[in-house]
């Protein structure tokens, strides 16, 4: 079959295609490029001055205890980010999905937060969370007489930082898995229904298998939603504090690259991030493709 | 005869075309808020009182951001010709090397102004006996506190604590009458470490603070530094002192005092300003005095902190002179004054403060008057001159973790020696990067 015969000549899609290879040359793969060749220098001033150093900057990164705390800060902060936006976007998405009076108002709720810059979520979870005029202390000390501090303590402070970049998230997992929910072919929870199926089972044995594709493309949305897109929250709620408990990969990344101006160690965090978010994303594909169900 | 009248208004509009081309200079600062729109109207001045000038003044961020847009700037060959940068960037800037040394080139007929500086900030500015820069904002840390609470307490409000003994006895007061829920605040910031080193008369950096030669040894295992860190961790495990829990959170500790959460309040005179429009709302009464500093101790002053504004280099004459007409022209002693009372900046002149004195600003302004007379009681040594490190921005977070390290518990020995060993390598990597 002829699959060229829409264009009369053979350059004609190319060059229709040039701007989108223009932009990704010029934003995509030189900016990628020259983050890999600048890892490789030690960078002074924003590149006023480089000398190669070759893999320097990588063993210092394999070498230096505070960066082997930025690597384990990263993984368990991630780790908990998608857990809980993906279960509690998941919990939310079937309440909302119930046939109720005011389901649309409850679903307009939930998508809220998504629809919140980061930068404001982020300045009202300070808000929130000031262990002296914060409301969360003053609720507390009336009721219970605590005041807990919030960002001082390190278990509290990832546990108010999981908090907020769950909270923006869970939106938008709500609308990809309401829009699930709802293709869901009626017929076979019908026969479950019949075949006496508590619902409990109907949920996990029907609607959770059915809903596998949708899970897999949210565990990878989710993902790198985690380790790129969090950076508000820890520049706005801790700098990486207390004592660099929260400092996560993509928070040193800024803070090494442009508050100590060490550009040759930044783009070599930011290759490690790379290299990590690629190998990550090929192995979920490849232990998604056994699991995930796409018949419907 | 109205379209005569038309075409000579045409004329008129179209003579300055013709007129010889404005000299046009840049200029970058980090001043956000209000001090934009102060800052703006100071230069349209300029340019009103100056035809052949026409400066364009440009908000570019936080001071990080502004240096960092300078540097790159420059690397493409279009560098602003005047930047604002903070003070412990001055060794960072003298290595980009992007920046003249100011003092060269200041035209004989304006050298005056040079010899005018208050001594403490010549002190800082001049490194190797040069101006390499221009000061502008200039401040330190003084203590605040809120006359109220103290007089609740059974605290003489006219007379605030001044050494760090005297902070821990009122805050016992203040708990022992529930006159505030906590004691006192600061942002949890490595320049009020820097500022309590200095008031000791010991230095941060070895070779004279980096000011005899380049640095290579960051003093943190130090005696000072203990008896900073030690009355630091008392005052937190005693729940006197209070903060954010974020560093550097200048916003955090100002929410703390001025919602009365916490009865003093430690942080620049940059604020007096603020401080008393924000008394006066919350109706308490503020009170100033010196920082608190280690007991036993001679005072030895604080260090300038503040900015300073630097001439790039590589333009033509004719910009360059007129950039330094404008940098003296918008230093000078009346806009000094102007500035001071806009924002409770220093006024960095004698002759400003002499102006002020006349006015007798600082008996009707006495929330200024103990900013003000800190600094001029500061002695004139390398500890007070304040440290030059190329990395201070990294050695600052090392010194804000070690304390939060200290905090959760960690041996203060430990900290320190652990803190020491890191600033030093961040040092190592620094100077090892410009090529020293």
């Amino acid at each position: 079959m002829e699959t060229h015969a829409v264009y009369k000549h053979r350059w004609l899609p190319w060059i229709l295609l040039l701007p989108t290879f223009v932009i990704l040359l010029v934003f995509l793969y030189y900016p990628t490029l020259e983050t890999f060749r600048l890892s490789l220098y030690r960078v002074a001033f924003l590149g006023l001055r480089k000398t190669f150093v070759g893999l320097a900057n990588y063993r210092e990164l394999l070498t230096n205890p505070t960066y082997h705390q930025v690597f384990l800060n990263t993984a368990v902060f991630s780790a908990l980010v998608v857990f809980f936006s993906m279960a509690i976007g998941l919990f939310l998405s079937v309440l909302a999905n119930q046939k109720i009076g005011g389901r649309r108002f409850y679903r307009l709720l939930l998508i809220w937060p998504y629809a919140l810059s980061p930068a404001v979520a982020g300045a009202i979870f300070l808000f929130l969370f000031n262990p002296q005029a914060g409301i969360v202390n003053y609720f507390l000390q009336a009721f219970f007489k605590v005041q807990p501090d919030w960002l001082g303590q390190p278990t509290l402070a990832v546990g108010v930082l999981v908090a907020a970049a769950v909270w923006k998230n869970v939106g938008y997992n709500v609308v990809f898995y309401i829009a699930g929910l709802q293709n869901l072919p009626g017929d076979v929870l019908e026969a479950a229904l019949i075949d006496g199926a508590t619902p409990w089972q109907r949920f996990w044995k029907v609607t959770f298998p059915l809903l596998s594709p949708m899970t897999f493309f949210l565990f990878v949305m989710n993902t790198i939603y985690a380790f790129f897109d969090t950076f508000p929250f820890v520049d706005l709620l801790t700098q990486g504090g207390p004592n660099g408990a929260t400092n996560i990969l993509i928070f040193s990344i800024y803070r090494d690259g442009f508050r100590f101006l060490k550009t040759g160690v930044a783009a070599a965090e930011s290759v490690v991030l790379f290299v990590g978010v690629v190998l990550l994303t090929i192995l979920q594909f490849r232990l998604g493709e056994r699991r995930v169900h796409y018949g419907g | 005869m109205k379209r005569f009248i038309l075409v000579l208004g045409l004329a008129a509009l179209a003579v300055p075309a013709f007129a010889a081309k404005k000299v046009e200079i840049t200029f970058w600062h980090a001043f956000g808020g209000g001090r934009t729109a102060f800052i703006k109207r100071m230069v349209d001045d300029f340019n009103y009182t100056h035809p052949g000038i026409e400066v364009k003044v440009e908000y570019k961020g936080s001071y990080r951001d502004t240096l960092n847009a300078a540097i790159l700037a420059a690397r493409q060959g279009s560098a602003p010709h005047i930047v604002q940068i903070f003070e412990v960037g001055s060794q960072l800037a003298l290595d980009s090397g992007i920046f003249v040394p100011i003092e060269d080139y200041v035209p004989a007929d304006l050298k005056f102004q040079l010899a005018d500086y208050i001594k403490p900030v010549a002190n800082y500015y001049r490194i190797k006996g040069k101006f390499n820069s221009i000061p502008w904002n200039s401040s330190n840390p003084i203590l605040y506190y809120n006359k109220d609470i103290f007089k609740k307490a059974g605290l003489d409000p006219e007379n605030p604590p001044k050494t760090f003994g005297e902070v821990m006895k009122a805050c016992e007061k203040i708990e022992a009458t529930k006159a505030a829920p906590k004691c006192i605040t600061w942002p949890l910031h490595s320049w009020f470490v820097e500022q309590w080193i200095a008031e000791q008369g010991a230095l941060l950096a070895n070779h004279e603070n980096g000011r005899a030669a380049r640095a290579t040894d960051v003093y943190i295992d130090s005696e000072a530094m203990r008896r900073i860190v030690k009355w630091w961790k008392e005052m937190y495990d005693k729940g006197y002192y209070a903060y954010s829990g974020k560093p550097e959170d200048w916003d955090g500790a100002n929410q703390i005092f001025v919602s009365q959460q916490a009865a003093m309040l430690i942080t620049s005179t940059s604020d007096v300003t603020f401080h008393q429009n924000a008394a006066f709302e919350n109706g308490y009464h503020l009170g100033t005095g010196f920082l608190p500093i280690p007991d036993g101790v001679e005072r030895n002053g604080t260090v300038v902190g503040g900015a300073s504004l630097w001439l790039t280099k590589g333009h033509p004459d004719a910009e360059m002179k007129a950039a330094l007409t404008f940098l003296l022209w918008f230093t000078n002693t009346e806009n000094m004054v102007r500035w001071h009372k806009g924002t409770g900046y220093f006024p960095v002149l004698n002759t400003s403060v002499k102006v002020l004195d006349w006015e007798h600003w600082f008996t009707r302004n006495p929330a200024y008057k103990a900013a003000f007379d800190q600094l001029l009681q500061s002695k004139a040594n390398r500890a007070t001159q304040g440290a030059l490190l190329g990395p201070f921005p990294e050695i600052r977070t090392i010194i804000e973790n070690m304390i939060q390290a200290v905090f959760q518990g960690k041996p203060i020995d430990q900290a320190l020696k652990e803190a020491d060993a890191q600033a030093d390598k961040a040092l190592k990597d620094y100077n090892a990067s410009v090529g020293q």
